[in-house]
């Protein structure tokens, strides 16, 4: 009897210790405030993409713990605020949605190149970072990819509490905000979707997708159109 | 009855670790704040390699606000959220030559105005240990504990607040706050802590030359 106590009290105590070794942090939904800027004339469509329904990362954090964020459905809450906040119009796809069955002028699908955090313990700080980077696509309303555009956001928090878990979600929420300015100060003149309230881009002028290079359009379609579809964009030119 | 408050105070101040501190102001521009006017405290960006601590904007925020002489404060993340995305870590102007152009932006003069902002304050520095010493050992067994030894340790906070005038769009002026504090921790069984609150030092002291800076 006395033995069992003992290797319950044991295996009780390697429990608490694994515990103690990681950390899960869950985000909640962030709130994007209304802007003060004036909206771009477009009606725009974004796609969700299926990462942004469950987006978790994990870090490990060599000879010390690991933690854990799992960011949920906030990337695609931030997306579908800061869009319904830029532009006149927002319809919302879902990965599986057929955007041929929207009306749109610009159809833009962001994703995420790189999510990245730095804790203390590794940064010799006294606080969290945050580095994301998202991949924003955006296609006219037959699906010619307009452009492509990398946004590199950063968040940083000091450490308060013992945990430090809600400093690394303030990190990631400044991160977003972060994005959220780049995007609406730099949108227009990277991307010039404007443009595309006025119709679709003439075929002829576009180039190659660099994403494609060295494949070969087959029979007479354009690059772009054969990228989009393969990246799971509008597919028309495949009817 | 009166030597026992004598032995309370004496106590008390020899709680207190030693520090020693400057308080200045270098003006610019004439201020003065009428009914309905207010001020925000900002810490100045992140990217920009600055380290205030988050509780310290807090503390100069309430320390500004509070008492029979207090001005408005107009809370930093309010204002941050309804002026969005012009005050963002990324997006805040560095200096007074950018407020021009940021207040004909579509709606921030009006934000602005609702607020009653005049004054914006932004503060940099932070409050970092720059030198420790002494040895302390503590001991626990079944017939009990205690400890041994002697450690102290200095803070430095060293602040600057840097007052912009909305009406003119210029700078008002700085004020900073200097303050050094030592600590000390003897033990002799029982550990006996003299803390010295620099950084709260530093937060009353900036407050109070900022609030009559302001307010002349």
């Amino acid at each position: 009897m006395i033995q069992e106590i003992r290797y319950a009290s044991l295996a009780g105590m390697a429990a608490i210790l694994l515990a103690g070794c990681a950390s899960t942090v869950t985000m909640e939904m962030p709130t994007i405030p209304e802007p003060r800027i004036e909206k771009i004339p477009v009606d725009v469509a974004v796609r969700i993409p299926a990462e942004f329904e469950n987006f978790v990362h994990v870090e490990e954090v060599l000879g010390k713990s690991s933690w854990t964020i799992d960011l949920g459905r906030s990337n695609a809450a931030f997306f579908t605020q800061l869009f319904g906040h830029m532009f006149d119009s927002l319809v919302v796809l879902g990965p599986d949605d057929d955007a041929r069955d929207y009306q749109f002028d610009a159809l833009i699908e962001p994703s995420i190149d790189g999510f990245e955090f730095s804790t203390p313990g590794q940064s010799q700080s006294d606080a969290f970072a945050v580095w994301i980077r998202y991949r924003m696509s955006v296609f006219d309303s037959v699906g010619n990819r307009a452009s492509t555009w990398t946004v590199n956001a950063y968040g940083k928090s000091q450490k308060e509490g013992l945990g430090g878990g809600d400093s690394l979600k303030r990190a990631a929420i400044l991160a977003m905000r972060d994005a959220a300015a780049l995007i609406i100060m730099q949108m227009e003149r990277v991307t010039n979707i404007s443009q595309l309230a006025n119709g679709p881009l003439d075929p002829a002028s576009l180039e190659p997708d660099p994403a494609f290079a060295g494949t070969e359009p087959q029979s007479g379609e354009p690059a772009s159109v054969i990228g989009v579809f393969a990246i799971g964009g509008i597919d028309d030119a495949t009817e | 009855m009166r030597r026992n408050k004598f032995l309370l105070a004496f106590v008390g101040i020899g709680l207190a670790g030693c520090v020693t501190s400057r308080v200045e102001d270098a003006r610019e521009n004439v201020t003065g704040l009428e009914d309905g006017q207010s001020v925000v405290i900002m810490t100045k960006s992140y990217h920009q390699g600055n380290e205030t601590e988050k509780d310290y904007l807090t503390c100069v925020e309430k320390a500004l606000g509070s008492g029979s002489k207090g001005i408005k404060v107009v809370p930093h993340q309010q204002f941050v959220d309804r002026l969005f995305p012009w005050f963002e870590p990324r997006t805040a102007p560095a200096d007074t030559k950018g407020l021009p152009a940021l207040m004909e932006r579509p709606g921030v003069a009006d934000a602005v105005k609702a607020l009653g902002v005049r004054y914006v304050v932004w503060l940099d520095g932070d409050t970092e240990r720059v030198a420790e010493g002494g040895s302390l050992s503590c001991a626990a067994g079944p017939g009990g504990g205690g400890c041994f030894g002697f450690a102290w340790w200095q803070n430095d906070a060293d602040y600057e607040a840097a007052v912009w005038d909305l009406d003119g769009n210029e700078s008002a002026g700085t004020v900073s706050a200097d303050v050094s504090g030592t600590s000390f921790l003897p033990a002799l069984v029982v550990p006996i802590p003299l803390i010295a609150r620099t950084q709260t030092k530093a937060c009353k002291g900036l407050a109070q030359q900022l609030r009559a800076f302001i307010v002349q």
